[in-house]
């Protein structure tokens, strides 16, 4: 069983015998499990709490993103993210904020914080496959915090930082070290076409 | 079976196996010239024939999860050549190319670059001036036709004979030999990098003059020339203490950094080709403050490396393996 499928169905009670002393021992000992289980508690925290939802301390999602970026690069291999935009986000102020009970009173809420479910979970599975992440990682929920010039990206060796200096040598790179019999056309127009998602300032 | 024979059967647009057939007919000790010509051959073809057709199209590439698309115009007239491309996703960028004058507006800054691609003129004198180079570290395979952006074109797959480089497929349109898409693959075969043309129109009616036009329109932009000095490595102070299999290299230039300008802080480029791929080596003096760990990073094709040496700060990228990019990272040494 995959660590996120194991830590969900630990959380919600679901396992036991051999399953639950192997999801404990993860828990404990796996980091990107520990991650999990976090996770998986604060969406149940979400879905059963009738005071809306508090948001989640941005340090703890930081280091989640961290991790679960890290997690992602081990499963993927040689391959790397894109430039990773947090696949967690804080969850955003418009939840609609605590009214008095009704009948159907939290459906609106729990469609928005299961999407953010789904969307966290579906994000923890993808990630096992090279070359998801990217384009699938654009929260619909969250705004993505205003962007910067620097961007940590995930990588076996664990996080690099895409700086202005390093756009300017990828750039330098593309456009002077093309020296290839493959170069007209498809490499020029590659160098062309193609722009490293961030573009610091050029 | 001659060159000549054989470049009569492509422009004849014989089908693929024929060709095929005929290569293999060769007997044992004539195959390897008849195999590297036929190398060189493919190449130049692809080469000749964006020098040859006009075309229109959208090109888009995907390296590593993202990907990018534009908008192609292509002319030749005699021995000019024109290209101008209009991204379609991310920044919008315009760059037009004449001959190796590279133009790039970025209506974004409201800035125009302008500079000389050195490189882009340099093909048919590396396939003349290596010889047999490429042929010695990559073999041609034929695998096939295929329809690509509404075109048949010949499949051909360039293997590399070790594994310090890439290997690529090549689609190329069957009448002239245009590339049409373009895929790198690591050691395992495994697809890095993919450009191709989504659609294409062959032989459209792209004026020459009109594009110069709009490459000239440069009102209410501010103009950058980024200063370029040719160098070698030697003058400078650097050699590779042990040559990497197929890689020589290329050229050494200084380039001034447009983001934080200082004496003393441009990075040198000193760059390799084995002919089909190449490696920048970028060297800076070490700044504590920007390079605080060594590290390795993949985008899609691209690799790249950062290490300390002394009091510099080595960046090797480049479109190859990890290891090889190590070789080049590990024997760079300030000369004695």
């Amino acid at each position: 069983m995959q660590t996120s499928e194991l830590m969900s169905a630990l959380a919600d009670g679901q396992l036991d015998g051999e399953d639950f002393a192997a999801a404990l021992h993860a828990s404990r000992h796996d980091d990107s499990a520990a991650a999990c289980w976090d996770t998986y508690h604060l969406i149940g925290d979400a879905l059963r709490s009738s005071h809306g939802v508090r948001g989640a301390d941005p340090a703890f999602l930081s280091r989640l993103n961290q991790r679960l970026a890290q997690e992602a690069s081990l499963g993927a291999g040689l391959q790397s993210a894109g430039p990773s935009q947090p696949l967690v986000q804080d969850l955003p102020a418009a939840l609609p904020p605590h009214r008095s009970e009704a009948a159907n009173d939290g459906e609106f809420r729990w469609k928005l914080v299961a999407g953010f479910a789904s969307l966290a979970a579906v994000a923890a599975i993808a990630w096992n496959a090279a070359g998801l992440l990217a384009p699938a990682a654009a929260p619909q929920l969250a705004q993505a915090p205003a962007p910067q010039q620097v961007v940590v990206v995930a990588s076996p060796q664990g996080p690099v930082v895409r700086d202005a200096r390093f756009e300017e040598l990828l750039a330098a790179h593309k456009q002077l070290g093309g020296t290839s019999a493959l170069q007209e056309p498809s490499g020029f127009l590659r160098n062309a076409t193609f722009e490293t998602p961030l573009n610091a300032g050029r | 079976m001659n060159l000549k024979l054989l470049r009569l059967l492509a422009l004849a647009g014989c089908t693929l196996p024929a060709m095929g057939h005929v290569a293999a007919q060769a007997s044992p000790p004539a195959a390897s010239v008849v195999e590297s010509r036929s190398i060189n051959d493919w190449l130049m073809r692809m080469h000749e024939a964006s020098r040859k057709r006009s075309y229109i199209g959208t090109f888009v590439v995907s390296s590593g999860g993202a990907m990018s698309s534009a908008k192609i115009w292509h002319v030749c007239e005699g021995d000019q050549q024109m290209e101008r491309v209009e991204t379609l996703t991310g920044a919008p960028r315009s760059i037009f190319r004449h001959n190796d004058q590279v133009v790039t507006f970025m209506p974004d800054h409201k800035v125009v670059r302008s500079e000389k691609r050195e490189s882009l003129g340099m093909f048919p004198q590396l396939l003349q001036s290596t010889d047999g180079r490429i042929a010695d570290f990559y073999k041609v395979k034929q695998e096939g036709t295929e329809r690509v952006a509404g075109v048949e074109a010949d499949i051909v797959l360039l293997v590399p004979k070790d594994s310090m480089r890439f290997g690529y497929r090549v689609w190329t349109e069957q009448k002239k030999g245009l590339v049409v898409k373009l895929q790198t693959l690591d050691v395992d075969g495994k697809v890095l990098e993919q450009a191709a043309f989504s659609e294409l129109q062959l032989d459209a009616p792209v004026k020459m003059d009109k594009l110069l036009q709009m490459m000239g329109k440069v009102d209410g932009y501010r103009v950058e020339k980024p200063l370029l000095v040719k160098t070698t490595a030697s003058a400078e102070g650097w050699v590779l203490k042990a040559p990497v299999a197929g890689f020589k290299p290329m050229s050494c230039y200084k380039r001034p950094v447009t983001a934080n300008p200082g004496p003393g802080d441009e990075p040198l480029q000193w760059i390799f080709s084995d002919g089909l791929a190449s490696v920048s080596i970028f060297v800076e003096p070490f700044d504590r403050q920007r390079h605080e760990r060594e590290s390795s990073l993949s985008m899609g094709a691209t690799q790249t490396i950062t290490r300390q040496l002394d009091s510099y700060w080595v960046t090797v990228m480049g479109e190859v393996p990890m290891a090889t990019l190590k070789l080049f990272a590990n024997g760079l040494e300030r000369k004695k």
